[in-house]
């Protein structure tokens, strides 16, 4: 048997192949698919059916005239004019970015509350001497995947958190150095209320302080960028919980910056807070994850918790593994500074996004900077529309 | 007990540096590669047994011992010898008068007891750019090869093409499908299932290994191994033979985006595809870290009559060949 033989004549007219590409994407297997496209599109005769050859071929198969008859009748207004019938395979958005689960909300409850202190059923104790107030939470969602439809629905209550680390000076942890550490953490706790920087800071000994009350915003994460199954959030200062570990970075080795005391907190913490808003998995994010510069849109802003994030040791799964939203919904791209700081999970992350972004030009048929470009439009107008909502609140690039 | 027939599909990557097999049995894949070279030593008894012990491919030819597959490249470190190729550039070496027998040694090794009824497809590359058809030897005598070990149905597939039947099931088998081997680079231009043009450029891996060696007065084996094991675009290169690598591959890149332009320009028949077309990256030359970013930076820089929507790689970049051909010996 030969092998397949190029095209030599004329290619086929916009009516040939839009049929035999409308036939082709209803047959799911590829083997059968490529079969089908061999026996049609790769028919020489076919190509041409106003020539000589083409019209005895169509005479000696009565039944491939009926089908291409028939299937032209069963084609959409407007499909042959355009190209869609081509392929049109690839869904335009399949991140996974998870369903919602969330723990039930009757899992964890409060136990005592009162002034100095509040303790729940899971051991969590949270210290409210530093406790302050901001601006009132309200926020809009976007659906995601069409944040520049003009569609969005508006929300008081969190819908994720975004863990974040000081980035503070550090006293060695050991016993005799218990008086600075607690120096340096008061000192600490001053500055962050002073900035309403986070809702709650988990200090070096696991003590979990709030901040910034739960029913307003903090500024920990500005403008960042993150999606889940259904909506797109674009103010996380707003959107989500912000939760701070008293750390600092320690880049590219695989030992977590957090003491044992603090992975217990964060765990109980997290816990409580999924439990009492209903907060899924998949919305649970590191702050390098989610930062985004809209000046220069490039992800990862911010770069703690790039690396080492101790998701399993909380309860939650690896979602450094998740495709990062803003690099497939927006746009956003990432120099080397943010692929030195990132642990190799994190890495997988913005491969996806990436590799989302590929796919979702394919399918809309542009190339990856054409497509890119189209995003950036779509993250300035969504942008924009906040920004005049919000004029006067204080948001940080974050 | 019920005797259910059990069909085989083959889909063969005859490649300069490696021979790749990628079988179907009924629902079951597997692959099965080799080397496609060998090295040949003085015979003595002691040495076949102890080849024969260790299970390595070999064969007795005219009082000496020719080891062929993976194991002659370890073979030929440790005696100090240099391998030999069967092929080259893409076709049968027409200077290597062992290049029959061996090739037949190789492919028979990586197509094992498979099933003789099994339908084979095996790749065969593009001509080169601008030169007529001179495969029609090497397609033959593949076949007769084939033929000689007992497989009756076979057939064979233009190695782009295999790339595009392999990686763009979901563009409907349209877009350009590249693979840059060890002897040549073949590229290929389909449109649903159906190949518009195609040609291949003699600068495949042991193109970069021979020139880069020269320039730097390096063993090509150091060459390659250099290549293999730890070159990358993204960084900054103090080592002279890993600066030769990058400009040779930038040669490679260059000569690619050339020939696309100079065969679309060729082309009368390349039809209107209505929007922008995939392009994937296979074979043993795109493996290193940065090539596809770098690829996508060439082709930025020259204006192309089709527009391409996204430069991705291979799933695996040294099976794609086998599995494209796997794919088309399937749809048959």
């Amino acid at each position: 048997m030969a092998s397949l033989t190029p095209i030599q004549g004329k290619a086929p007219n916009p009516v040939i192949r839009a049929v035999v590409g409308w036939q082709a994407n209803r047959i799911p297997d590829p083997v059968a698919r490529l079969h089908f496209l061999r026996r049609t599109v790769g028919d020489l005769s076919t190509w041409n059916p106003a020539s000589a050859a083409g019209r005895s071929h169509l005479r000696s198969h009565p039944g491939r005239l009926a089908a291409v008859l028939g299937a032209l009748l069963l084609l959409p207004a407007g499909a042959i004019t355009g190209s869609g019938f081509l392929w049109n395979r690839h869904p335009i958005v399949n991140a996974t970015v998870g369903t919602a689960e969330a723990i039930s909300a009757s899992s964890v409850w409060a136990v005592e509350q009162n002034k100095d202190f509040e303790t729940y059923s899971n051991g969590l104790r949270i210290e409210r001497r530093y406790e302050t107030g901001n601006e009132t939470r309200s926020y809009d969602v976007y659906p995601r995947g069409f944040e520049d439809s003009g569609r969005s629905e508006a929300r008081t209550l969190p819908a994720g958190i975004v863990f974040h680390t000081t980035e503070s000076p550090q006293a060695e942890f050991t016993e005799d150095q218990t008086r600075r550490i607690r120096l340096i953490g008061a000192a600490l706790l001053d500055y962050v209320r002073s900035e309403r920087a986070y809702h709650y800071v988990v200090d070096r000994f696991g003590r979990v302080w709030r901040i910034v009350r739960e029913t307003d915003s903090a500024n920990h994460a500005g403008y960042s960028v993150w999606a889940d199954a259904e909506w797109t959030y674009i103010s996380l200062n707003r959107a989500f919980l912000g939760i701070s570990v008293e750390a600092l970075t320690q880049t590219g080795t695989d030992r977590s910056e957090a003491t044992p005391a603090q992975l217990t907190a964060l765990r109980t913490l997290t816990e409580m807070l999924r439990a009492k808003y209903r907060i899924p998995v998949t919305n649970c994010a590191t702050h390098a994850q989610v930062s985004v510069n809209p000046d220069n849109m490039l992800a990862g802003y911010h770069y703690d918790w790039a690396a080492n994030f101790p998701y399993a040791g909380i309860g939650l799964p690896n979602n450094y593994s998740l495709p990062t939203p803003s690099l497939w919904l927006f746009g956003f791209t990432y120099d080397t500074s943010l692929v030195r700081v990132t642990g190799e999970q994190f890495w997988k992350g913005l491969a996806l996004g990436e590799e989302q972004l590929r796919q979702n030009a394919t399918a809309h048929g542009m190339s990856v900077p054409q497509y890119r470009e189209a995003l950036f439009k779509r993250y300035r107008k969504v942008l924009s529309t906040f920004k005049a909502k919000t004029e006067k609140s204080k948001e940080n690039i974050g | 007990m019920k005797n259910e027939k059990t069909q085989t599909t083959i889909g063969l990557d005859i490649g300069t540096s490696r021979i790749v097999a990628a079988s179907r049995v009924n629902q079951d894949e597997k692959v099965q590669a080799q080397l496609n070279a060998f090295v040949a030593i003085p015979y003595s008894r002691l040495t076949e047994n102890s080849l024969k012990r260790e299970h390595v491919p070999h064969a007795v030819s005219d009082g000496q011992l020719v080891i062929f597959g993976d194991e002659s490249a370890r073979m030929a470190d440790l005696l100090g010898r240099e391998i030999r190729r069967p092929m080259t550039r893409g076709i049968l070496n027409a200077g290597e008068p062992e290049s029959l027998p061996q090739i037949k040694e190789i492919i028979g090794t990586v197509l094992g007891d498979s099933d003789k009824n099994s339908k084979i497809c095996f790749s065969v590359p593009a001509p080169p750019l601008g030169v007529e058809d001179n495969l029609t030897y090497h397609d033959a005598t593949i076949r007769q090869i084939l033929d000689q070990l007992g497989y009756k149905d076979v057939r064979s597939i233009n190695e782009g093409v295999a790339v595009i039947y392999s990686e763009l099931e979901d563009s409907n088998y349209t877009g350009i499908g590249i693979s840059c081997g060890g002897g040549l680079c073949n590229v290929a231009l389909s449109y649903m299932s159906v190949p518009v043009l195609s040609f291949s450029l003699a600068k495949g891996g042991d193109f970069i290994d021979s020139s880069a060696a020269s320039v730097t007065g390096e063993l090509i084996n150091r060459v390659r191994l250099t290549k293999e094991e730890g070159f990358h675009f993204n960084g900054h290169f103090t080592d002279k033979v890993q600066q030769a690598i990058a400009v040779y591959y930038d040669d490679m890149i260059q000569s690619i985006m050339q020939g696309l332009k100079e065969s679309f320009a060729s082309s009368r028949n390349v039809p209107k595809f209505g929007r922008p077309v995939p392009l994937v990256l296979s074979g043993g030359g795109v493996l290193p870290e940065g090539f596809r970013e770098k690829f996508e930076k060439a082709m930025a820089s020259v204006s192309l009559p089709v527009p391409v929507s996204e430069v991705r790689m291979a799933g695996k970049p040294l099976e794609t060949t086998a599995r494209g051909a796997l794919v088309a010996a399937l749809s048959e």
